[in-house]
């Protein structure tokens, strides 16, 4: 039995103009892969904001890694160091490709030189070998969301949560993310919650499903036990 | 008529090409005050638009409201709240700074504090609001966030500190209320301008005149190179 991640319990949060959520109880094991399921306005990105440490519900409390959450902004912030979310519509900052990639690295302590190396390697995993000295706002949104994408792993997160990346993927780079989903979960260092309308596929990925309607939690299911 | 003012062409660019001693310094101070109010004004704008676009607290909207009827705030009154602040009488009296170059540079840094306010609230409500988000989930501390976004916007802060430093170069109130308009020393451009002209000396106005305009167009133009080369 692994051990826990993330337990939320009575969280309720609402984002702008997006529909609030009311979660009362969710417990995520470490190094799982889950897959959130949902129409639109279902909650999803709210839920992942919060999970995220960038959004504080207005109720209910979240343990991570036991420990419960304060919400100070000190607190958020090293909680950070753990989580990364890449947005549906990932914004990249100006400036070159290995920038961007190298963006979180460097925030969390990492040296530029020892960063080169994790860049090509981010790069390689998302197919944008070369890339690196490319103008960021100048490439197409496919590319874009891929080296967000590749800027998302160079951080290593231990939970990498992901909204919607298969909202816009054509099939390549549907398939290309299915790899990097897959070889990450397999490694299991990683808690992966990877948000999405498309039912099936928490089965193609073997995930748990965790279906939220309205807000709400629907229900939770092992995709490889139904 | 087009006579007058072909004659008076003619003594304006001789005597800028002749470089008067008195035109030469009225442009120096006008450069001198302005870009220090502009500097100041920086320093009070730039963080209280950022305050305001990015911050949630009470009252926002009515920091608002006075940061707009700030930019709409006529030069002179705001001359007459300095010089009631720093005349003999006044709570500064001691300090004894009125109709000295530091006595328009803090009226003018009054003028351009809204103006480069405004400005950097307008850009920063303007660009993606993901900028905050995606700095903060990859690691970075607020205040490392928060320097990222400003350099995201770095453009839009250069152009607000252009607009302050356009209203400030061209102002007349401040500078005669609390500047004095003193010979070579608190004397700006326009104020020499609103002078010379009430005396009659047309030229020499309008070589402060087209000076002026060749400052903000060269000030401009900066700007727009400085965009058009490094925009990524």
């Amino acid at each position: 039995m692994s051990a826990e991640k993330y337990r939320l319990t009575s969280i309720r949060a609402s984002y702008g103009r997006n529909l609030g959520i009311a979660v009362d109880e969710l417990a995520l094991t470490a190094g799982g892969l889950y897959v959130l399921i949902g129409p639109n306005g279902s909650g999803k990105s709210t839920l992942l904001s919060v999970m995220a440490f960038l959004k504080k519900p207005e109720q209910g409390t979240i343990c991570f890694d036991g420990a419960q959450v304060n919400w100070t902004a000190r607190e958020c912030f090293l909680l950070r160091q753990h989580v990364t979310l890449l947005h549906q519509n990932p914004y990249l900052f100006s400036g070159s490709v290995s920038g961007n990639v190298a963006f979180g690295m460097v925030a969390r302590g990492a040296r530029r030189d020892t960063a080169r190396e994790v860049i090509r390697e981010s790069l390689a995993k998302v197919g944008l070998e070369g890339f690196e000295s490319r103008a960021a706002r100048k490439l197409s949104s496919g590319e874009s969301r891929r080296v967000a994408l590749a800027r998302a792993l160079a951080c290593e997160p231990e939970v990498l949560l992901l909204d919607e990346p298969f909202a816009h993927a054509d099939r390549a780079s549907a398939k290309l993310l299915e790899t990097v989903i897959l070889a990450l979960a397999a490694g299991g260092a990683t808690t992966l919650v990877i948000s999405s309308h498309d039912e099936r596929l928490g089965s193609r990925l073997g995930a748990t499903i965790i279906y939220l309607d309205e807000g709400k939690l629907d229900k939770i299911q092992d995709s490889r036990v139904m | 008529m087009a006579d007058f003012f072909v004659q008076s062409f003619r003594m304006a660019m001789a005597l800028i090409f002749a470089r008067d001693k008195e035109v030469l310094s009225a442009v120096a101070i006008s450069l001198n005050v302005a870009m220090w109010s502009v500097a100041l004004g920086s320093v009070l704008g730039v963080p209280i638009g950022m305050l305001v676009a990015l911050g949630n607290f009470p009252g926002k909207g009515a920091v608002r409201l006075v940061l707009n009827s700030l930019m709409a705030m006529p030069t002179v009154v705001i001359g007459l709240l300095v010089y009631a602040f720093i005349s003999r009488q006044g709570p500064l009296g001691s300090l004894g700074l009125l109709f000295t170059p530091v006595a328009i540079i803090i009226g003018q840094s009054i003028l351009a504090t809204p103006v480069i306010g405004n400005y950097v609230l307008s850009t920063i409500q303007g660009v993606d609001e993901l900028i905050l988000p995606t700095a903060q989930t990859l690691g970075a501390s607020n205040l490392r966030s928060v320097w990222q976004l400003a350099r995201e916007v770095r453009f839009g802060l250069v152009a607000a500190i252009v607009a302050g430093f356009g209203r400030v170069i061209s102002e007349v109130g401040v500078a005669m209320m609390v500047g004095g308009n003193i010979r070579m020393y608190t004397r700006t451009m326009t104020t020499a301008i609103a002078l010379e002209t009430s005396k009659g000396e047309f030229a020499f106005g309008l070589a402060l005149g087209l000076i002026l305009i060749c400052v903000s167009l060269a000030v401009n133009l900066f700007l727009t190179i400085a965009q058009e080369s490094r925009r990524v």
